[in-house]
């Protein structure tokens, strides 16, 4: 599904005299089968806009379509209610991972609060159905089946919680997949884990399309296909990770900090080694071995 | 969403009843409390009428956020006044038809009024006063009962951690919604039973995260030596000045002439 935001304006507290302009006319185009990045600082309207995508918040203003999917709400009554009814349809495509979303764990046992979603998308659906499709997902995540499925999701650990939540969206089977900060309070082998699962999802086509928000340049730089800078509301930058790369003076991107490569090529230079700039910790870890060998 | 619920909310600004201490303001509800529940006759309500609009006026609160409060508690009003019309009882009743009465009517009129001006006057206090104001407020008013080993301290700590706490969860509350509402869940429609049943995967989680706030909340006292038999001092220091004077003086006839009207204009029964 792709996905085309035009002049997304978003106010919190609308009528209040304290309203705070979240998004402040963001556009952005991102296309099915890419692995978009979204970056940008605390409070520049990233979580926002992807809880735009499936309707959890309301247009304001611009225009959003998500697929054949056109978020405008209607005005005349009848055609809202319908509206308001077809997005049932569209959370079942698009799934969104909150930030922290081990915290919305509820249920008894792992199996039933992956069951939670495809329940309520698959009303139909035969028991059988629903434990098939549970099952899949706990394992799409990594997890052993047999061991943690009848666990309570609280007597998890926090890497394992976390997988159990992705999987609950996982098992609803959406095109697209939304995470909003999910390496966040991870250790650094929990969040290689879990990138790698990302990856491998969107490699064997699980989900068709990723989008993962981050404030952190290095996530988007080494996993990214594509990456949108937010600042104050408004998208400043879309582009590919390299330009981003090659482009680090500007001013968005020196406020989110280099990226590591970034800042290595930079330090270099004033020594006087020059490193082909290349933005991924791999390849310029090869690249300065390359050149250490042959200056020897 | 949540968040929009007015709760008590404290309106910014400055004014008159804004600056006056919240002790007064307390004890002056107080004392408003007890002069609705003696207004025996609509004369007094005139009395009470003009003492709200008084205190409305100086203190530079909207009429919208004050008359927002009514709306909030209609059923209740509307139910008193049901059952008042259909229950109400009175000797040599003039019957209009059925068991309604002209006794009846008025009675109902008249509940009806205490509950609003009740709920006003309680709105007034909250909207200008900010909660920690007010739990200072308790406190100190309260602070007579340490002889007796009443624990007055803990009870204002307990009070303000959670007036502290309702924004917080109201907001937590609001993200579990957005994330069980993405994963299909439905809490606009289906019968009471089926909503009620919804609000499962939301009551759930809250109530962790609740618990490991109260937990990371108590570590953190813990850390700083936090300790309630500790003797402190406070950083704002409330002292009466003219306005309080003046708001009391404005209370106290207010109850004179209540009484006054209630001996000579007699009760409404």
């Amino acid at each position: 599904m792709q996905i085309i935001s035009k002049s997304l304006t978003f106010s919190y507290n609308e009528k209040a005299n304290f309203s705070r302009r979240a998004l402040d006319g963001a556009t952005l185009t991102v296309n099915e089968g890419d692995f978009f990045g979204i970056i940008g600082e605390t409070g520049s309207g990233k979580s926002t806009f992807i809880q735009h995508l499936n309707g959890l918040i309301p247009l304001q203003s611009g225009t959003l379509t998500v697929g054949e999917f056109n978020l405008t709400v209607p005005k005349k009554r009848k055609e809202k209610k319908a509206f308001l009814k077809s997005l049932k349809q569209l959370r079942s495509k698009v799934g969104m991972v909150f930030q922290y979303p081990e915290y919305q764990l509820f249920a008894e046992t792992v199996r039933e609060d992956v069951a939670f979603g495809v329940k309520n998308f698959f009303p139909n659906a035969s028991q059988e159905e629903v434990d098939f499709k549970v099952k899949k997902a706990i394992e799409l995540v990594g997890l052993d089946y047999n061991l943690v499925a009848e666990k309570s999701p609280f007597d998890l650990s926090g890497g394992q919680k976390r997988r159990v939540a992705i999987a609950g969206v996982l098992a609803s089977e959406p095109e697209t997949l939304v995470l909003d900060e999910p390496v966040a309070g991870l250790d650094p082998v929990s969040k290689k884990r879990l990138m790698s699962l990302l990856h491998t999802l969107h490699d064997t086509g699980v989900v068709k399309t990723v989008i993962i928000v981050s404030h952190d340049m290095n996530d988007v730089m080494e996993n990214c296909n594509r990456v949108a800078v937010f600042e104050n509301g408004k998208v400043v930058k879309e582009c590919e990770p390299k330009s981003l790369f090659e482009n680090y003076d500007d001013y968005a991107l020196s406020r989110l900090g280099l990226p590591v490569t970034a800042y290595l090529t930079k330090t270099l230079k004033g020594v006087g080694v020059n490193v082909e700039s290349s933005y991924k910790i791999e390849d310029f870890t090869n690249k300065l071995i390359e050149k250490y060998f042959e200056n020897r | 969403m949540l968040q929009d619920v007015t709760f008590g909310q404290y309106y910014e600004t400055q004014s008159f009843v804004h600056k006056m201490d919240a002790r007064i303001k307390l004890l002056a509800l107080i004392l408003y409390v007890v002069l609705i529940f003696v207004v025996k006759n609509f004369y007094g309500f005139l009395v009470v009428g003009a003492f709200l609009i008084v205190a409305t006026i100086f203190s530079r609160v909207p009429l919208g956020a004050m008359l927002s409060s009514v709306k909030g508690i209609l059923f209740l009003i509307l139910f008193t006044v049901l059952l008042n019309v259909f229950f109400y009882q009175a000797p040599n009743e003039t019957i209009l038809f059925w068991v309604v009465s002209v006794e009846s009517l008025t009675f109902a009129g008249f509940m009806a009024l205490r509950l609003i001006t009740l709920v006003l006057g309680s709105m007034l206090l909250t909207l200008t006063t900010t909660p920690v104001a007010l739990t200072d407020a308790i406190e100190s008013l309260l602070s007579p009962l340490k002889v007796i080993k009443f624990p007055v301290h803990e009870l204002a700590l307990v009070m303000s951690i959670a007036l502290r706490f309702i924004p917080t969860l109201m907001a937590e509350a609001d993200r579990i919604i957005m994330a069980q509402k993405a994963r299909g869940a439905d809490f606009d429609s289906g019968s009471l039973v089926a909503r009620a049943k919804a609000m499962i995967p939301v009551l759930i989680p809250l109530l962790i995260s609740a618990f490991r706030r109260a937990e990371e909340l108590g570590d953190a006292m813990d850390s700083r030596s936090y300790s309630s038999s500790a003797v402190r001092t406070k950083y704002k220091k409330y002292r009466l000045t003219y306005r309080d004077l003046i708001g009391s003086i404005i209370c106290v006839i207010s109850l004179a002439g209540v009484i006054l009207l209630n001996v000579y204009a007699g009760g409404i029964v």
